[in-house]
């Protein structure tokens, strides 16, 4: 695991602080977590630098009085990097990443209309899976929408 | 929501598991498209929130339901997420086997889609003699799992079924024959006119933008693109087993016809060495009902390109999240991108390129952006006016 931890070695001298952990699960998998402000700086040096140039996909997480985000992002199709921050249920708010990983575009759009988030510069934040007439506000990933009222909501 | 379309079932016995509806809207100056905007999520069926409402061992009967086609990739996706949580792994045996079973989805779903492609393209004659050839996958599938999908082969710690060696003759000279089909197959695809014409320099998708729009499978490698998850994140028994990871580099529609045929070799080349190679040994172990807390990103290559389950668990019965992102939601920005620009008469089959899965949409909207009209098409009055 020699190469995951180089990785990690050499994210955390460009992020410094703004990386909080990191740890190497097993062969090819890192789970890092940083600091929300610094989640641009990490991916473009993930994406440029470290050659972390796919992204699997987004996952939100709704903690309760949290919300956390997690890019899967690979490096040459091989190590997978789990990249984590949190964002307080407030303020549901943060930059879009299409600008350096166009192929984000979508994976954005299934947050937001899961969980609620807004991606700040994304041009198009309309529903990509739920249905025409859902009502705003129902995020149906959040823990206190339950799936009894999410399908008789979805029924009609 | 109407979706108002006539279904259409083929000639034959097979029914086809692909008709599921997408939208987009397309902007056209004339005949050609100037921006595309997809809308999915006809099929959303909320299986995500449902994964928090089952235990683990249900969970495995839902992850496989969430495609028909590829099945098995999504079974296999989440009890490795699963026993990576538990700290287990699969017995020798087992993993062997679910490189047999995954790589036969692999030949029937490969198959099925060039059927589909020459389909689009009006070339049904090759659509049946393919999809007639793909029976003798689905027969193998039965005789191994009892099931023509659904296979229910995987579960937490191993399989559920053994493969007995006295099958092995019988799959053997299925893969004997699969083998002479594909040889034809790709003669037929490189020299028929009728494909050339409709296929190469159609749709293409440069490697820069592969890259770049995150995109997975044949698609990716039809762009030269050299990623396949079974090579380079190796699961189940992949890690031993020899195989080339098959790339084009023209990007166009006819070199992702091309890499599906090639994989099939492939494919069959695989399976032939894990029935050869196959160890002794359990099918499976016995694993807790409880899984401690803790977290797993679980990938595989589906036939349609990377798949990703990630689950986190809160030490109870049930996960507290599952997410899965599915390879041709990976691939949607792509094949929008290959839309633009192109002809309308080239739009079912860029769209069918990608092997979606859902292969015809039954709505289209189209905005000419000269004269601000605005109409919609089926697939049906689409392919009639563009062979006008």
């Amino acid at each position: 695991m020699e190469k995951e931890h180089e990785i990690i070695e050499k994210l955390k001298q460009s992020l410094k602080e703004d990386m909080l952990e990191a740890r190497v699960p097993r062969d090819r998998r890192i789970f890092v977590s940083v600091k929300q402000e610094a989640l641009k700086k990490a991916l473009e040096f993930l994406v440029n630098d470290l050659e972390f140039k796919h992204l699997s996909t987004i996952t939100g997480s709704d903690l309760g009085e949290e919300l956390e985000l997690i890019y899967h992002l690979a490096h040459k199709g091989s190590i997978e990097l789990s990249l984590r921050l949190t964002i307080p249920e407030s303020n549901l708010v943060v930059p879009t990443i299409i600008a350096f990983i166009p192929g984000a575009v979508l994976y954005e759009r299934e947050v937001h209309d899961m969980l609620g988030v807004v991606f700040e510069g994304h041009p198009d934040l309309s529903p990509l899976v739920l249905p025409e007439g859902w009502p705003q506000n129902v995020y149906p990933l959040r823990k206190e929408e339950k799936f009894e009222e999410l399908r008789k909501i979805g029924s009609k | 929501m109407g979706y108002g379309s006539t279904i259409k079932v083929p000639f034959g016995p097979q029914h086809p598991a692909l008709k599921e509806p997408a939208n987009f809207i397309f902007d056209v100056d004339g005949d050609i498209v100037v921006s595309v905007k997809p809308r999915i999520g006809y099929n959303h069926r909320g299986m995500e929130k449902a994964f928090e409402l089952r235990t683990y061992l249900q969970n495995v009967y839902l992850a496989e339901r969430i495609c028909g086609i590829c099945s098995d990739a999504h079974a296999t996706a989440n009890v490795q997420a699963v026993e990576e949580l538990l700290g287990v792994e699969a017995p020798p045996r087992a993993k062997y086997i679910r490189v047999i079973v995954a790589e036969l989805e692999r030949m029937h779903s490969h198959l099925l889609w060039v059927g589909v492609a020459a389909h689009e393209i009006g070339f049904d004659t090759l659509f049946m003699y393919l999809w007639r050839d793909r029976e003798a996958v689905m027969n193998l599938l039965e005789l191994i799992s009892g099931n023509r999908v659904h296979y229910a082969m995987n579960t937490i710690g191993g399989v559920r079924r053994d493969i007995p060696s006295d099958l092995t003759p019988k799959i053997k000279q299925t893969l004997d024959f699969l083998e002479e089909r594909t040889k034809y197959y790709l003669n037929t695809v490189k020299t028929e006119q009728t494909i050339l014409k409709r296929t190469v320099g159609v749709g293409v998708l440069t490697p820069n933008d592969a890259v770049e729009l995150c995109a997975v499978g044949p698609t990716l490698r039809a762009s030269g693109i050299k990623n396949d998850v079974r090579a380079d994140d190796p699961y189940v028994a992949y890690g031993e087993i020899p195989f080339d990871v098959i790339t084009h580099d023209q990007g166009d529609v006819f070199s992702r016809i091309k890499v599906r045929l090639e994989e099939m070799f492939e494919s069959i080349k695989i399976t032939r060495y894990a029935l050869d190679h196959m160890p002794e040994g359990m099918t499976r172990i016995k694993v807790p009902m409880a899984v401690p807390k803790g977290e797993a990103v679980s990938r595989v290559e589906a036939p349609r390109g990377e798949l990703i389950h990630y689950i986190k668990s809160n030490g109870t019965t049930k996960p507290e999240r599952y997410k899965v992102r599915s390879p041709t939601l990976g691939n949607i920005p792509a094949v929008c991108k290959t839309l633009m620009g192109s002809h309308l008469a080239d739009v079912p089959i860029i769209l069918a390129g990608i092997d979606p899965c859902f292969s015809c949409m039954d709505r289209m909207a189209f905005v000419d952006v000269k004269t601000d009209k605005h109409w919609v098409w089926t697939m049906q009055e689409l392919k009639r006016h563009t062979s006008k």
